[in-house]
């Protein structure tokens, strides 16, 4: 089992050294084993040295400050556990075990350009600088696309807005509900944004503005599908199975979306993340309707929609099947009104 | 319905403005003075709290204390007859217990019992006046205590398909059950209900006379006092008033590409308008038919049975993406008439295309039921006509308290004969 020296520096960085056999000696001098930048350091300051069972040791070297730990200055060799916390001038020493684990590696967009190799032949550098290079006009065109989808899902909106006008200025219209649509969009995907700036340290503004420009895009096709289906057939509950299916998808989809930026989770774990959301978020839901369906209300619930189909297409029933459709109405009243 | 609603179901849910500032006649004071003691309030109350419910006018038909006001006075005593009950105070004030003995909620009458042995009464009888003959108004006005009010004869209305005396005189809520009688005491109506601005509405004597008689003689039909005889009532009326609507040589109307029932009955009224405005790429045409008739069914639902209107909208300048947008929002406004829990239950509705033998169109029906007035609906046919793509037509009929069997009927005749010009 290695001993790991991790020393914080008075910036705050971080450094790690492995302990072997050999004995390290610590202070600001360039003669020593690990050169400390801490004005509050001697020049020689301390040594590690393993004692004769193989366990690592730290001792003073007579220094102006010492070896501090627990608020008490430590005098003589001084045994170092993992978890052990001195402090030397104004960095601190820790040690550490090398079986330690540490957390997985953030998904990053742009992959790492360049596994640090320590001596790199001028072609392979070069060759490597191009890759880079290229990594970035990726990343660049791949910011393009995202935007590109905003834009589609906004081209989108407003064309579905212009369609469903009646008005005048139905062109104003639509501009106003594209222009609604990427403020909203904007102000979703900046929430994720701080999100992720908190958990991965990057914001992917951008990528989360796309992913709720995908997922619009989704639930639009799928609000139009479901009305058409619903008018070429009012008496299918087939509508009513489907919605809540893809309504799930498309929630689950969002999440997931938005977690892939915001977290290193791996796909797996986004997804399942997901449809709990979304689960509990439609639950929540139905339970509402559920209980909303028992409230009496004067005001009937009917689709109105009606679609421009040539009227051959149509599928229709006759007046004669009409009736067993108020037959089955007059059960249902029926029922509710009691005996 | 918030288009046109027949006149005498606005009358009854209306306050009229200040009591008529006639000036009284010597005849009016005479009048009010002879015949002021055989008015009297009728108001039901509340067992439980004793607070006033309703409050009315009624009159003595008999010197064995017999009495006629509205059905609309005391329906609630019919309707929920453990929580409520009923009173008369006479003109000095005394207080009575006063019973339902018979109704008819058809012409809105109802005959009441009383311990009481009035020293004069109205005796009722056929009357016949000539129009613009001064009439004198009886009741309680909003609880004030007991007013006269002076009007004219004007004959009976013509769009009701049961008699209804036009009375030029203010009648207020509060007067409903009290008589409207000429000048030697002669009762011509009953105060019934009110459209504002002088315009009211009376009972023909002749009915409260009917049904008196029926009380005092019952023969093999007694008269109706429960809610289930008040349901029978109304399922007896609708049958003769529904059989042949829409069926048969029904009056029909063009509008645009569209031929239409219109007028279901000599009885009802249609209007039409239209909405042609610059800033609208769309024009809206309506057609509306409802009845002056009206049955008080329950609360505060009073309704023409049976209303019929057609909505067209036609376009040259929006696409027919953006035409069925609007088409649909159309199709989509709820106009059903409103109602309480505690009488109706919630809609039902059932959506299909139709296609009859001249054309495509969505039809939805939205049925609810009555929960005390026996197998009584409501229900609402709506239909939009498809087929094409730069006009459009949204129909609705609407169908008030009747049985199942009508609502079917007429919802199937009136599919029917929706066609192409």
């Amino acid at each position: 089992m290695a001993m790991i020296l991790e020393v914080v520096h008075p910036t705050g960085t971080r450094t790690w050294h492995r302990l072997g056999d050999a004995p390290v000696t610590l202070g600001r001098g360039f003669a020593n084993d690990l050169i400390l930048d801490d004005p509050y350091v001697d020049a020689r300051h301390a040594r590690i040295a393993l004692d004769e069972t193989g366990a690592p040791q730290i001792e003073d070297l007579g220094s102006v400050n010492g070896l501090i730990a627990n608020h008490t200055r430590l005098s003589g060799r001084v045994a170092l556990r993992p978890g052990a916390e001195i402090r030397i001038g104004r960095t601190m020493l820790r040690i550490r075990d090398s079986d330690e684990p540490v957390s997985p590696a953030l998904v990053d967009a742009i992959p790492a350009p360049a596994r640090a190799a320590p001596v790199v032949p001028p072609a392979i550098q070069l060759r490597r600088r191009a890759r880079v290079r290229a990594t970035i006009a990726r990343s660049a065109r791949t910011t393009w696309a995202r935007l590109l989808t905003v834009g589609a899902a906004a081209f989108a909106i407003a064309l579905y807005s212009w369609a469903g006008s009646s008005e005048r200025a139905s062109a104003n219209e639509a501009l106003f509900a594209a222009l609604g649509f990427v403020a909203i969009v904007a102000v979703w995907a900046g929430i994720w944004a701080v999100a992720s700036r908190v958990s991965v340290q990057r914001f992917h503004f951008v990528a989360h503005m796309a992913v709720a420009a995908v997922v619009t895009l989704g639930g639009m096709a799928w609000t139009v599908a479901v009305e058409w289906l619903s008018f070429f057939f009012p008496d299918a509950s087939l509508a009513d199975v489907l919605s809540v299916g893809i309504g799930l998808f498309t929630l689950a989809a969002l999440v997931a979306g938005h977690l892939s930026f915001a977290t290193g989770f791996a796909r797996g774990r986004r997804w399942k993340t997901g449809f709990v959301v979304a689960g509990v978020a439609l639950s929540i839901g139905g339970l509402a309707a559920l209980t909303e369906g028992d409230t009496f209300s004067d005001v009937p619930a009917f689709s109105g929609v009606v679609k421009p189909v040539g009227s051959e297409w149509l599928p229709t029933t006759s007046v004669e099947e009409f009736g067993s459709v108020m037959e089955t109405l007059k059960q249902q009243v029926d029922e509710m009104a009691g005996p | 319905m918030s288009f046109h609603r027949p006149l005498l179901l606005a009358a009854l849910l209306l306050c009229t403005g200040d009591l008529v500032a006639q000036s009284r006649s010597v005849a009016t004071s005479e009048v009010f003075s002879r015949f002021a003691e055989r008015v009297v309030k009728i108001q039901v109350v509340e067992t439980g709290s004793a607070a006033k419910a309703t409050i009315g006018s009624g009159f003595f038909v008999t010197g064995s204390g017999h009495l006629v006001t509205n059905y609309h006075v005391i329906s609630k005593l019919i309707h929920d007859p453990d929580r409520y009950r009923a009173e008369l105070v006479d003109v000095a004030g005394a207080v009575e217990a006063v019973d339902v003995l018979g109704v008819d909620v058809v012409h809105d009458l109802a005959v009441l019992g009383s311990a009481v042995r009035p020293r004069a009464f109205f005796s009722l009888g056929t009357a016949s006046i000539a129009q613009g003959n001064r009439l004198y108004s009886l009741g309680h006005p909003e609880d004030l205590g007991l007013s006269i009010v002076e009007g004219t004869y004007n004959g009976l209305l013509p769009h009701t398909r049961h008699p209804r005396i036009h009375f030029t005189g203010s009648l207020n809520p509060g007067m409903s059950g009290g008589p409207t009688i000429a000048e030697d005491g002669r009762v011509i109506g009953i105060n019934v209900a009110t459209a504002g601005n002088q315009l009211s509405f009376l009972v023909p004597v002749d009915r409260a006379e009917l049904l008196l008689g029926q009380v005092l003689t019952p023969g093999d039909r007694p008269p109706a006092r429960t809610l289930e005889a008040v349901g029978r009532q109304l399922r007896d009326h609708q049958d003769a008033y529904l059989r042949d609507m829409f069926a048969g040589k029904t009056k029909m109307v063009d509008l645009g590409p569209y031929r239409l029932v219109t007028e279901p009955a000599p009885f009802f009224r249609c209007w039409a308008d239209a909405t042609r405005r610059q800033e609208l790429p769309y024009e809206q045409v309506r057609h509306h038919c409802s009845t002056d008739d009206y049955l008080f069914i329950a609360g505060d639902q009073s309704t023409g049975v049976v209303d019929v209107e057609h909505e067209m909208i036609s376009t040259k300048k929006l696409n027919s993406s953006q035409f069925f947008s609007l088409y649909s929002s159309v199709f989509a406004n709820d106009n059903t008439p409103s109602g309480q829990e505690e009488h109706v239950t919630s809609w039902r509705c059932g959506t299909r295309n139709v296609r009859n033998a001249s054309l495509p169109m969505r039809a939805v029906l939205c049925l609810r039921r009555y929960r005390k007035l026996g197998e009584l609906y409501d229900g609402v046919l709506k239909i939009a006509v498809l087929g094409r793509d730069d006009s459009g037509l949204v129909s609705t009929l609407t169908m008030s308290g009747v049985t199942f069997e009508n609502v079917d009927r007429l919802a199937r005749r009136y599919l029917e004969r929706i066609s192409w010009r």
